[in-house]
């Protein structure tokens, strides 16, 4: 069974994937807080480097959930400087495979643009929160390189359990995603043999209605697909 | 103009200062500097938000040379976070700041370090992609690169970029074998100079607004092109020959 760290572990993400994991991962779950419900957590702050390169020790791979938005100080500390230490720690220990995420408005630029082509620059304004996720992923480029590190990064915007009963009169948002999906392109990351490159990002959702983003790349190297029809829930009453 | 310089007590910020005599300067730095002529010093660190916030104010540009302050944390961990804290947060922080108090010119020290993991027999231009090794020096400058990019295609300002070759002085590296990347500190401080006076703020395209230069010695045969630099005026007068002549063509 393949140790994995998990950093963000009782954050706005993790716990809604870890129990599609926990069973096939033997996962070590790191954040500073308390998980949600009560799992045990290493008491990680990716800000220290003496505490990450403790953490990853052992691990075949890392996946990095850790993201901080509503200060600035705290976002550069968490999200840039948080990237460094976890990719150099990575580095330093040896790992081969990390999973690197970032929100999809480091694609900002392209708000108003359709048929963005899935390699697309960054181009994440000056806004701080989405230049400190751009910066984390050049850090994480940079590093997947040198040391021949297969990083995965994964772009999303949103996350939302899988629908139960119909909704009328909405369209869903285009980088939403839902956890389940989440959980099986991790597990996807995590099983990928090797990364092209040594690094690549994908556009990862849940719906193909949009059509802006396309998901033709995590298809094709990931072998991902959204698991259900998800938007069947979101069908107009026809005729 | 009024310019703020950053990183004013370090060498490069020395030279800086030196070349744009006649304006009149804020010299910004961690530590003491010596008043300019004609200005004013600024002590204090872009990593504290008033700090930044009052030392633009009054501005017309500002000069990020990205010179890491004197005082630096002893370990190696700890100096890394404070490095990367001030190319990333503390570059963020000076040009909000300076974008919202009204600054039209900014002018970026970067490196030409992104490029070094090219094979040495192909030429160089702006239109290379960088490879950044993901080492401070290279990577910090590089971020920083970025978030000056990302000012210029959201504001109306001119962000002009100087990817620096290694800056050295040549009186002090007689007769040491030579390098593609050195710059003496004073041509680096003339790029300075000259990017002030590029002026595109009211260019309706941000990739005008924007622009980048490659800044190193002029030698026979150069790895890193300067061409485009030298549309700026750009001619450097510290070019290593004697360095080049001991070792035979460069």
């Amino acid at each position: 069974m393949k140790k994995v760290l998990l950093l963000g572990a009782s954050g706005l993400i993790a716990p809604h994937i870890i129990p599609a994991l926990e069973g096939d991962y033997d996962l070590r779950l790191a954040d500073i807080k308390d998980h949600p419900e009560g799992k045990p957590v290493l008491n990680v702050d990716v800000r220290e480097y003496g505490q990450v390169r403790e953490a990853v020790e052992g691990v075949d791979a890392v996946m990095n959930f850790t993201v901080l938005r509503h200060d600035d100080v705290l976002s550069f500390q968490v999200n840039t400087i948080g990237a460094w230490n976890v990719m150099k720690a990575v580095a330093d220990a040896g790992i081969r495979k990390v999973i690197h995420t970032g929100p999809a408005q480091t694609l900002l630029a392209y708000a108003h643009d359709t048929d963005i082509p899935v390699d697309a620059p960054d181009a994440p304004s000056s806004d701080y929160y989405f230049i400190t996720k751009h910066m984390s992923n050049e850090i994480v480029r940079s590093f997947a390189r040198r040391h021949e590190i297969h990083t995965v990064c994964y772009l999303f915007q949103g996350l939302a359990p899988r629908p139960t009963e119909p909704a009328e009169k909405t369209s869903t948002r285009e980088f939403l995603i839902i956890y389940d999906d989440l959980a099986v392109a991790c597990r996807q990351g995590l099983e990928l043999p090797s990364v092209p490159g040594f690094y690549q990002a994908f556009n990862l959702h849940s719906h193909y209605g949009p059509g802006r983003y396309s998901l033709e790349k995590a298809e094709r190297i990931l072998g991902y697909a959204p698991q259900e029809a998800w938007w069947d829930w979101q069908r107009r009453p026809a005729g | 103009m009024n310019i703020l310089i950053t990183g004013a007590a370090s060498r490069l910020g020395q030279a800086v200062s030196e070349a744009l005599k006649g304006h009149t300067l804020r010299l910004m730095d961690e530590s003491p500097v010596e008043a300019p002529g004609d200005g004013d010093t600024f002590e204090g660190s872009l990593l504290d938000q008033d700090a930044v916030w009052r030392a633009v104010r009054g501005m017309d540009a500002v000069v990020h040379t990205g010179e890491p302050p004197q005082d630096l944390p002893q370990s190696d961990t700890e100096r890394e976070k404070h490095l990367l804290e001030l190319a990333t947060r503390g570059t963020h922080q000076l040009f909000k700041a300076g974008v919202e108090a009204g600054v039209k010119r900014f002018v970026y020290g970067g490196t030409l370090d992104l490029f070094r993991s090219y094979p040495d027999d192909v030429y160089i231009s702006e239109l290379w992609k960088p490879l950044p090794e993901p080492d401070m020096p290279a990577m910090s400058r590089y971020l920083g690169e970025h978030t000056a990019r990302e000012f210029a295609r959201d504001y109306m300002v001119t962000v002009t970029g100087l990817r620096l070759g290694t800056l050295v002085s040549e009186e002090e590296v007689a007769g040491r074998a030579p390098d593609l990347l050195w710059l003496d500190y004073r041509d680096a401080a003339q790029a300075f100079r000259l990017a002030l006076e590029r002026d595109a703020s009211d260019q309706v395209w941000w990739t005008s607004r924007y622009a980048m230069y490659h800044i190193c010695a002029d030698l026979e045969n150069p790895k890193y092109l300067i061409n485009q630099a030298r549309g700026l005026g750009y001619a450097p007068a510290h070019n290593f020959a004697a360095n080049w002549q001991d070792r035979g063509t460069p």
